[in-house]
């Protein structure tokens, strides 16, 4: 369905105000690059409420501890950000795989995790950063792991008009390889990606996150094999073992884009390179 | 709040203008419903490219908004371009090297080089490359769409008196 209605907010507190005199069936639009393709397949409900228009989402701030990115910041936008090459190295090196330059233009970082879908490129660079995703609903605020807000494939637990503010990111020394696998080198969606951000100290592992994307029923956190790294060398037989983990971690189907033969082969491919290409 | 008033006023082209829409109508449809036929409908789903316009300097996909998505905002198409009499230098270099074969896809490849040059210093081919990496043309093969999008740019450089865009997405 389409929309019948489409209101646009100028600000948070307007928004919330004008909640109640809004049909019940509704839904938010930001970059639109995901709804608008759903919308065709009748997945809308008739009242879309525009939220490109909020100020209060396209928000950075940054603190002695942590990094704050507003939902409504587009990916070109973040990519463009000295701060987002500092501290998310990881969401900087997804960046160019993120669909094409247009949709990149489009689309935010919001979204990409509103959308519930496990390939979700900004989404699995960000889960490897350790970040945490901050909801609002009216005045209340909540946050949550990013990792525990995917439930199950198009499923989050954004409640009844809850909306994404922002992610926050701590700040933490790593080093980041990002290792995506789609039908050609850029503008697909992932077969399977693998996301690896790590702190090493004197050539250890001092710290490891993996996230993997298309191999799950939500974005995935390899955990077993992060564990398995610590204050470990990154030598070839240790990188083997832990991709090997992650592999044994993953659970992916066969769909349209891949089959889950081979994306469980490839898990342990791109986990091994994105192992070995880690900055020492 | 703005409730749907289901008119929409942008700036098309350098002229403010209104038109009469409705909240499930994509901008592509109102541009090729009020005559800009320039831009093309293709896949409908963000995927080929063909329906790219620059909005707020940055190119988007118009078969990817709804109209009233743009109020308030600066949309170039493919129409403020050159014409057939005084074409603009990216349409007289894809002209020159024989890149337009059916030219569906042009009026998107040339509306992603132009918000390519218009915010890019110094483009290497890596990044140009990058810019118009959503822009699919199933004719040429690509080949001679990079040799005019190279010489365009040469060109643009080779002439520093001529530079400062206007619109550029800084």
């Amino acid at each position: 369905m389409r929309p019948d209605l489409l209101v646009k907010p100028s600000s948070l507190a307007g928004l919330w105000k004008a909640l109640p005199s809004l049909p019940r069936d509704r839904r938010y639009l930001a970059g639109g690059t995901d709804l608008m393709i759903a919308a065709g397949h009748g997945h809308a409900g008739d009242c879309w409420i525009d939220i490109s228009g909020l100020k209060e989402l396209k928000a950075f701030r940054e603190t002695s501890s942590s990094v704050f990115i507003g939902a409504g910041l587009t990916i070109a936008e973040l990519a463009e950000m000295t701060a987002v090459k500092k501290w998310l190295p990881a969401l900087a090196l997804c960046a160019p795989h993120y669909a094409s330059p247009s949709l990149r233009n489009m689309a935010t970082i919001g979204g990409n995790a509103a959308n519930g879908s496990p390939c979700a490129d900004g989404v699995c660079a960000l889960l490897s950063e350790k970040a945490e995703i901050v909801l609002g609903l009216k005045g209340a605020k909540r946050k949550m792991p990013l990792h525990s807000f995917f439930l199950a494939p198009k499923r989050t637990a954004l409640k009844k008009d809850e909306l994404i503010l922002g992610f926050e990111v701590p700040k933490w020394r790593h080093v980041s390889a990002y290792e995506k696998l789609g039908p050609r080198s850029y503008f697909g969606i992932s077969k399977v990606t693998v996301c690896v951000s790590a702190e090493l100290s004197a050539g250890l592992v001092k710290e490891a996150v993996i996230a993997c994307a298309s191999v799950a029923p939500v974005p995935l956190l390899a955990r077993k094999a992060a564990e398995f790294l610590y204050g470990r060398r990154l030598d070839e037989g240790t990188i083997s073992e832990a991709a090997a983990l992650a592999q044994s971690e993953t659970s992916p189907i066969t769909d349209t884009r891949s089959e889950a033969a081979y994306r469980k082969a490839m898990v342990r491919v791109l986990a091994v390179r994105a192992l070995s290409k880690l900055p020492a | 709040m703005k409730t749907a008033v289901n008119t929409v006023s942008f700036t098309l082209n350098g002229e403010k203008k209104t038109f009469s829409t409705r909240p499930d109508e994509k901008l592509l449809d109102l541009l090729r419903r009020e005559g800009y036929k320039g831009t093309k409908y293709g896949c409908g789903q963000g995927t080929c490219g063909a329906c790219t316009v620059i909005m707020d300097g940055r190119a988007v996909y118009a078969c990817l908004l709804y109209a009233m998505q743009a109020e308030g905002r600066k949309v170039r198409t493919i129409e403020s371009m050159g014409t057939h009499d005084k074409p603009a230098p990216i349409q007289q270099e894809l002209v020159a090297a024989g890149a337009v074969q059916c030219g569906y896809c042009i009026p998107g490849i040339i509306m992603s080089a132009t918000a390519l040059m218009e915010a890019e210093k110094d483009i290497t081919d890596e990044v140009a490359r990058e810019y118009m990496d959503g822009n699919l043309c199933r004719c040429t093969g690509y080949e001679k769409i990079w040799v005019a999008l190279r010489k365009t740019i040469d060109r643009a450089a080779a002439e520093p008196a001529k530079k400062a865009p206007k619109g550029g997405k800084k």
